[in-house]
């Protein structure tokens, strides 16, 4: 008898949810990004701790102070992202931390380590070499070892994050196998997944989460693909959507992107922005956005693609020469990409722009302070001074000194990548108005969003992508959160029947 | 009120900032104040001039290595790359070049070394620690092969060509010195503490050390700027090659190595963090200082030079560890605690009671006065009394939470093992 029942008050992210997993059963768990699956999940092996409700598992109570305790107690998780050591063999990945010794523990017992890989790959019919090198192997095998290696921890319940994501259909089919003959052996697991497809392939039930709560609970053969969309996008919209583009009719195109590939995620990405407009780019992670963004504004390398600006032609190669070409990027991870959070407000700021200040051999240093103290001024930064370091600044306030750094720059086409993310919802509403007046001064702007009712609220017109493609181009005046999730959960099989 | 909470966030502030820009001089008088106080004859100029001198090669390549460690990387060459360098020069006279064109040709040479590190740092995205790492062996094969391993001598005092002793070291007519190098040693100081602060040069070096990706997506040309820091590192090196001539005359091929990890040392000592993107170039000559006041101060305390390397390493890993904790307190969420809040409550008591001392005082009540501060004596010690009870009872009902719930899991664990459960291992395929 295996059950999980648990329920949180939380704050924000998870609201009173219930979930429950029987023994045997293959539990399909739904949402959108930010809908609380990752949270939910992370509770349960322990590495958030819930602030209130219970876990009961095999009938006792139960608190995962951590993976490894939870490990213990026979619950494991293989991450969408696969942590495992690509230059070590595939028996040294399984038994990590638990190595067959012998001659007493000094000698680690190779052999017998790799007999025991072997067995249990034979026990789950994987064909790998336990004594190949990780890395060799292709994403789709190196992830059977995680499973394997989940397994052999004699394992009950298992929590599969976008297992799918990064197979080809040849090895989902395999994965799909290797997961009903584990079902068939009384393991649990929870598959968490954005293709919609697959829920009815393998899951008996489906729990569809949404803004922190649970929408239902339902079995497979009860609901239809459709049902389970309205389920994830029909929450309460706190914010008015656009009516109207406010883009002005014949406005000239300012940046032409045609048939760009790049990457395994850019795939024939063609599109228009026009001046003041404000294109929101909609999808599911992974569908490609941010890497179209990247290769637009030169960061990754670019196969093949034409970019025009106001009609001319223009050769992107660098970040660099999409700043010269008044390109701003606003990146999606800050902290990574888009600050220097060690260095102060002023450097920041100034960062792209040190051409212009400069005075013979040095920077005008008066100069650059006055525009950082304007910009400070017409953002509402609040920070106590200019040399104050970023690090200490909220979220808000350093997407506000990234926005700055571009419009010192002159930047006029900017893209903006998860404008809202990590930052509160006061500090939200004043990047909106920030970017309303923005396109009212002439600059246009490409938004990336996972919210949908960002998207609503804040595009002129949409683009969706689902699989590295442009899937629909949505005016706003005919978009809602169902069209754009059709087709943002749109299969490439279904893209390539379409085209 | 006002007045006093003002001079208190003062006090952080200095804490906070001016206690680490403070540290490192302080150390440095407390330094050579104590060699003064215990050491035979240090207070005296010619402990001064010996000080200076054993400043300047490594005052020189350790303001290039700032630079680089600034922009998140390192460089193991500039020891040897100074000797390779000298020893080019000097053979160069040897051959018959006159005396300027040689001394050109040094820092020549160091900058040629320096961009041959920046192209692969910068164009092969090779890692810094391995590229110097083979440079500071190249450099002293060089070294070798162009002297033909024999050492090379530069002109002594008084013969044609040793008017450039006199660029680091001035000998007066009556015996009088003045250590000239001194004044070059704080012009290319400045120089380089105006590149860093002043030019896109230096901002470009400290935003592509605090994070080079953020750099280059706001279009800074970070190969360029990159390759340019260790020419600079090359430059200076050059420079160093030169004051290393002019004090020692003698230059011996394959020389050099160790001197690197000096200079390395001095940047650290100085505040440079090597993770990148925080240092100054004043920092570091303090921490030259540091290591030159130890060099010279340690032999009139009779104790032997070696002792120099061990306390220099003391004063590397102390300045580092220092800054670590202090970057900890700074960024540490602290959890309140009873005991916490207890503390804050009577900190404020005696707060208010110490201003009713001073006012009474100021109003001549010299009892009043006398009672408040044996109030405020005794607010104390109960303070520290209970705060460490308390204290102590917080402990005490964390490890009893600790043991009870290490208890209910092995509790749970025992009753999963009795709990016969199907053995995945033992399932037969279909």
């Amino acid at each position: 008898m295996m059950r999980i029942d648990k329920r949180f008050t939380g704050v924000h992210a998870l609201r009173q949810v219930d979930f429950d997993l029987e023994e045997a059963e293959i539990h399909a768990l739904v949402g959108e990004n930010g809908a609380g699956k990752s949270t939910l999940m992370k509770i349960l092996i322990g590495i958030n701790q819930k602030d209130s409700g219970e876990i009961h598992y095999l009938g006792h109570q139960f608190n995962p102070r951590d993976p490894r305790h939870a490990l213990e107690m026979g619950i494991g998780i293989i991450h969408q992202e696969l942590n495992m050591m690509d230059h070590l063999t595939v028996a040294e990945n399984i038994f990590i931390g638990r190595e067959s010794t012998k001659a007493g523990g000094v000698l680690l017992d190779k052999r017998g380590q790799i007999r025991r890989a072997e067995e249990l790959f034979r026990r789950l019919n994987m064909n790998i070499d336990p004594r190949e090198t990780l890395g060799r192997l292709t994403v789709g095998k190196q992830q059977m070892v995680e499973i394997a290696k989940a397994v052999s921890h004699r394992l009950r319940t298992l929590i599969l994050d976008e297992p799918t994501a990064a197979l080809t259909d040849a090895e989902i089919d395999e994965l799909f196998a290797i997961m009903r003959d584990l079902a068939a052996r009384g393991v649990g697991m929870i598959h968490i997944s954005h293709r919609l497809e697959e829920i009815h392939r393998i899951a008996n039930r489906v729990t569809v989460l949404r803004d922190g709560e649970r929408v239902d609970t339902k079995p497979t053969s009860e609901v239809t693909k459709q049902q389970i969309i309205n389920m994830m996008v029909g929450r309460v919209i706190y914010e008015q959507p656009k009516i109207h583009s406010s883009v002005v009719p014949q406005a000239p195109v300012v940046l032409r992107v045609d048939r760009l590939n790049a990457g395994k995620l850019v795939r024939d990405v063609s599109f228009d922005l026009h001046e003041g407009e404000i294109l929101g780019m909609a999808g599911l992670m992974g569908s490609g956005r941010t890497e179209t963004a990247r290769a637009i504004f030169g960061a990754d390398e670019v196969q093949s693609g034409t970019l025009e600006i106001r009609g001319r032609r223009v050769f992107i190669h660098s970040p660099q020469d999409a700043v010269a070409n008044g390109i701003g990027y606003l990146s999606e991870d800050r902290k990574r990409f888009g600050l220097a959070v060690n260095l102060s407000v002023k450097d920041n700021m100034a960062m792209a722009t040190y051409d212009r200040f400069q005075r013979g051999p040095f920077i005008h240093a008066k100069e650059v302070r006055q525009v950082s103290e304007d910009y400070i001024g017409k953002l509402n930064i609040r920070t106590p001074t200019l040399e104050q370091l970023l690090r200490n600044l909220s979220g808000g306030n350093q997407q506000k000194v990234v926005v700055a750094k571009w419009l010192i720059r002159n930047c006029d086409i900017l893209i903006f990548d998860e404008p809202t993310r990590g930052i509160d919802v006061g500090a939200k509403s004043e990047i909106y108005t920030l970017m309303n007046e923005l396109t009212r001064e002439g600059k246009s702007i490409i938004m990336i969003s996972s919210e949908l009712p960002e998207i609503l609220r804040m595009s002129d017109r949409i683009l969706v992508m689902s699989e590295g493609r442009l899937t629909g181009e949505l005016p706003i005046e005919k978009a809602s959160q169902e069209a754009i999730m059709e087709y943002a959960t749109m299969g490439h099989m279904a893209i390539l029947s379409r085209s | 009120m006002a007045n006093t909470t003002l001079e208190i966030s003062r006090m952080q502030r200095f804490r906070e900032r001016g206690l680490k820009w403070a540290l490192a001089p302080a150390a440095l008088v407390i330094l050579y104040v104590f060699f003064g106080v215990f050491g035979r004859s240090y207070f005296s100029y010619p402990t001064l001039v010996n000080i200076i001198d054993a400043a300047y090669y490594i005052g020189f390549i350790s303001m290039g290595v700032t630079f680089v460690i600034i922009s998140g990387g390192i460089d193991l060459s500039v020891g040897t790359v100074m000797m390779a360098a000298a020893i080019i020069g000097g053979t160069a006279l040897k051959h018959g070049f006159p005396m300027v064109p040689s001394l050109l040709l040094i820092i020549a040479a160091g900058l040629a070394f320096g961009f041959f590190n920046g192209i692969f740092v910068s164009r092969l995205k090779m890692p810094p620690f391995i590229v110097t790492l083979g440079t500071m062996m190249i450099s002293m094969g060089v070294g070798s092969i162009v002297s033909n391993v024999s050492s090379a001598t530069f002109p002594i005092r008084g013969s044609p060509g040793g008017w450039f002793k006199d660029i680091f070291l001035y000998l007066g007519p009556h015996g009088r010195v003045i250590p000239t190098g001194a004044f070059l040693l704080v012009i290319v100081a400045v120089i380089c503490h105006l590149l860093l602060s002043n030019t896109k040069l230096g901002r470009y070096t400290y935003a592509i050390g605090s994070n080079i990706e953020a750099a280059r997506l706001s279009g800074v040309d970070v190969k360029k700027w990159q390759m340019l820091v260790y020419v600079i590192a090359g430059g200076t090196a050059g420079i160093g090659g030169i004051s290393y001539a002019a004090i020692y005359t003698t230059v011996l091929p394959a020389q050099g190595q160790g001197f690197e990890l000096y200079a390395i040392a001095a940047a650290v000592i100085g505040g440079t963090s090597l993770s990148g993107g925080i240092g100054t170039i004043w920092g570091t000559i303090i921490g030259v200082f540091i290591m030159s006041v130890l060099a010279t101060g340690l032999p009139a305390l009779n104790l032997q030079a070696h002792w120099q390397t061990f306390f220099t390493g003391v004063i590397v890993i102390g300045a580092v560890l220092l800054d670590m904790y202090r970057n900890k307190k700074a960024s540490e969420v602290r959890i309140e605690t009873p005991a916490d809040a207890y503390k804050a409550s009577m900190l404020e008591k005696i707060a208010a009671m110490k201003q009713k001392r001073s006012a009474h005082r100021a109003a001549g009540e010299a009892k009043e006065a006398e009672a408040v501060g044996r109030e405020i004596a005794a607010a104390r010690s109960e303070l520290r009394e209970t705060f460490a009870k308390m204290k102590a009872e917080h402990k005490a009902e964390q490890s009893r939470i600790r043991a009870e719930e290490k208890t209910a899991d092995r509790e749970f664990v025992e009753m999963l093992r009795l709990k016969d459960l199907p053995k995945q291992g033992e399932t037969e395929q279909p």
